[in-house]
């Protein structure tokens, strides 16, 4: 561990020209949303601040995350970001393991109390006091109340830590939930997404190192540089959309022209992430630019929302064959069935007294 | 046969206009709104730039919804402050069970054929202010609300996102709060086959006008001749 190395220090140790330095700077700068006029205060941090110690905590989750934030694409984005935050606990991506690594996250727990980010990915199973996802020996529910008991902020990394994903879909049999629910007293930030895309993971972490404080957070716990907008805002296919002009089938002449996806089920009108903006892979591409509708994976609940081909979801409590438009339609010919028994019998009753009132007569 | 004995001025002006414009409004809401979550026409061939379908019924749902809100607090106001005594809230008061006591019941009553008489109301029965009350004025205030919201969403930090934005997370985000609103549009028809077959029925059956009286205002009190 080099402990108080700053990044620049690292950045030079490591080769790095300066140029190179500050173009890093510069991108976080575009990345975070932030005016040029800030980037000598992201260089001076840089500079100044002790890297910050990251543990990095592996719950219920696929390591999706991790997978992509290990290829954040900036130029020697690899080396910067394993170097840059001094991520010092980490089971997936440290050399140690067992005990070793285990009395690490305990020593940097605290060396840097209430100084540390902790960083989630994954999310916790709260059922049977969290049997369902052992770490280490303890259950994981345990690990993270004890790492999260001491850190500066929380950092849950994709859709399991922020909302849950696929391991609190229906019906949630280990009874996972997102580190939210579990933790309440510390500041969390939520980089939804399935995983998130890298450079937005990279610029969450940056932005704290610069600042010192978390970044301006949405109503739903996210960072506002990167959720603020829908995919459907920014998406390139948007012209299509606005035109009428929409893919119908996977195999038709629409397809081919790259029209708008939104009746094959795109969720992009509904989803805040940053796909059609920073995209995906060093800005190779994002799902819907390669031809697949969104799914709407940074979105809560977004396996429940399914089927992800379909515009309007399924309820599944009434079955999987039923949605909005079929509810609202038995309900409207209920309505008209109800009114029209009820006319007969009005008409009868009616006809009935008048009977009545001619045989008295 | 009967004899008009007395006409009595029930939906004033305001009343009138509130109802047709609503009835217009909603009708156009629903068809654009469902057009949006389903668009049928197919697209023609060529460029994006020469067409706009879809744009073309979003805006036609916003500028209607925005027509639909200033209506809605219009009947607002004049429920609270236009001292018209069939238009006011004041008779409705769900929270007393009081209300809910032999008025209502007997409404109910008459309604399933409970009773050979009709109560005779001039303004809305306690059954019909109840009505209007979930399907107008709640049904109305959620789609407000939620159609606000969405429509917030076009302009992140804009007035709608401040002020309406809060909805989205009470239902678990877009997606889901998309899906409420498409869901509780259903309401509307549903409503719209209810109120239609009332109106009609009691036509018929009380001989009180009521289905011009939404026209005229007027509703008439018919007197049986003995026959």
């Amino acid at each position: 561990m080099h402990n108080n190395q700053t990044f620049a220090e690292i950045f030079r140790a490591s080769g790095i020209s300066r140029r190179d330095f500050l173009k890093f700077c510069s991108l976080t700068s575009v990345y975070l949303g932030l005016s040029p006029s800030i980037v000598p205060q992201i260089v001076q941090a840089m500079e100044t601040k002790p890297r910050t110690p990251v543990i990095w905590l592996h719950g219920l989750e696929c390591t999706c995350c991790s997978e992509s934030f290990i290829r954040s694409s900036h130029p020697t984005i690899e080396d910067i970001i394993f170097n840059m935050i001094s991520l010092d606990y980490d089971d997936v991506l440290s050399a140690a393991a067992g005990h070793q690594l285990e009395d690490v996250r305990k020593k940097i727990m605290q060396e840097y109390k209430g100084k540390y980010i902790l960083a989630v990915e994954g999310n916790a199973s709260t059922k049977d006091d969290g049997v369902y996802c052992m770490v280490g020996g303890d259950s994981f529910l345990n690990t993270l109340k004890e790492t999260a008991a001491d850190a500066a902020a929380i950092i849950a990394w994709g859709a399991c830590a922020s909302y849950g994903c696929v391991q609190n879909a229906d019906p949630n049999p280990t009874g996972a939930a997102p580190v939210s629910e579990i933790i309440k007293d510390k500041p969390i930030v939520n980089v939804p997404g399935c995983p998130p895309i890298s450079e937005v993971m990279t610029g969450v972490v940056a932005h704290f190192h610069t600042f010192g404080t978390l970044p301006e957070l949405d109503r739903m716990g996210r960072p506002k540089a990167f959720y603020n907008t829908r995919i459907h805002d920014k998406c390139y296919r948007r012209a299509f959309y606005d035109a009428g002009m929409f893919v119908r089938s996977f195999d038709d002449e629409a397809t081919r022209k790259g029209w708008c996806l939104y009746k094959m089920g795109c969720k992009g009108p509904t989803t805040y992430n940053s796909c059609s903006k920073i995209q995906w892979n060093g800005g190779v591409s994002f799902p819907i630019g390669s031809g697949h509708p969104c799914i709407g994976c940074s979105e809560p609940n977004f396996w429940d929302k399914g089927p992800f081909y379909e515009r309007l979801a399924d309820v599944s409590f009434l079955g999987t064959d039923s949605n909005a438009d079929r509810i609202g339609v038995i309900a409207v010919g209920a309505a008209a069935a109800g009114a029209a028994a009820h006319a007969a019998v009005t008409a009868v009753k009616k006809a009935k007294a008048g009977k009545d009132s001619e045989d008295k007569a | 046969m009967g004899r008009i004995i007395e006409e009595i001025y029930v939906w004033r002006l305001p009343v009138r206009f509130y109802h047709w414009v609503n009835a217009i409004c909603t009708v156009i809401l629903l068809v654009t709104g469902m057009y949006i979550a389903a668009p049928v026409i197919n697209p023609p061939l060529g460029e994006a730039v020469w067409y706009n379908g879809m744009s073309w019924w979003r805006y036609l749902h916003f500028a209607t919804a925005f027509i639909f809100i200033a209506n809605f607090l219009f009947r607002m106001y004049w429920a609270l402050f236009g001292d018209d005594k069939y238009a006011r809230f004041g008779g409705f008061r769900p929270w007393s069970p009081a209300w809910w006591g032999k008025p209502f019941r007997e409404q109910v009553e008459s309604y399933l054929f409970l009773r050979s008489d009709e109560p005779n109301y001039v303004g809305h029965n306690p059954v019909a202010a109840l009505a209007h009350f979930i399907f107008i004025f709640c049904g109305s205030t959620f789609m407000i609300l939620s159609g606000l919201a969405m429509y917030g969403e076009n302009n992140p930090g804009g007035f709608s996102e401040n002020f309406f934005g809060w909805m989205i997370p009470l239902f678990g985000g877009s997606y889901a709060l998309h899906f409420a609103h498409h869901l509780l549009a259903w309401i509307f028809p549903i409503y719209l086959i209810m109120h239609l077959y009332a109106v009609f029925r009691h036509d018929v059956v009380d001989r009180t006008s009521v289905t011009s009286s939404i026209v005229t205002g007027y509703k008439h009190k018919v007197e049986e001749e003995p026959s």
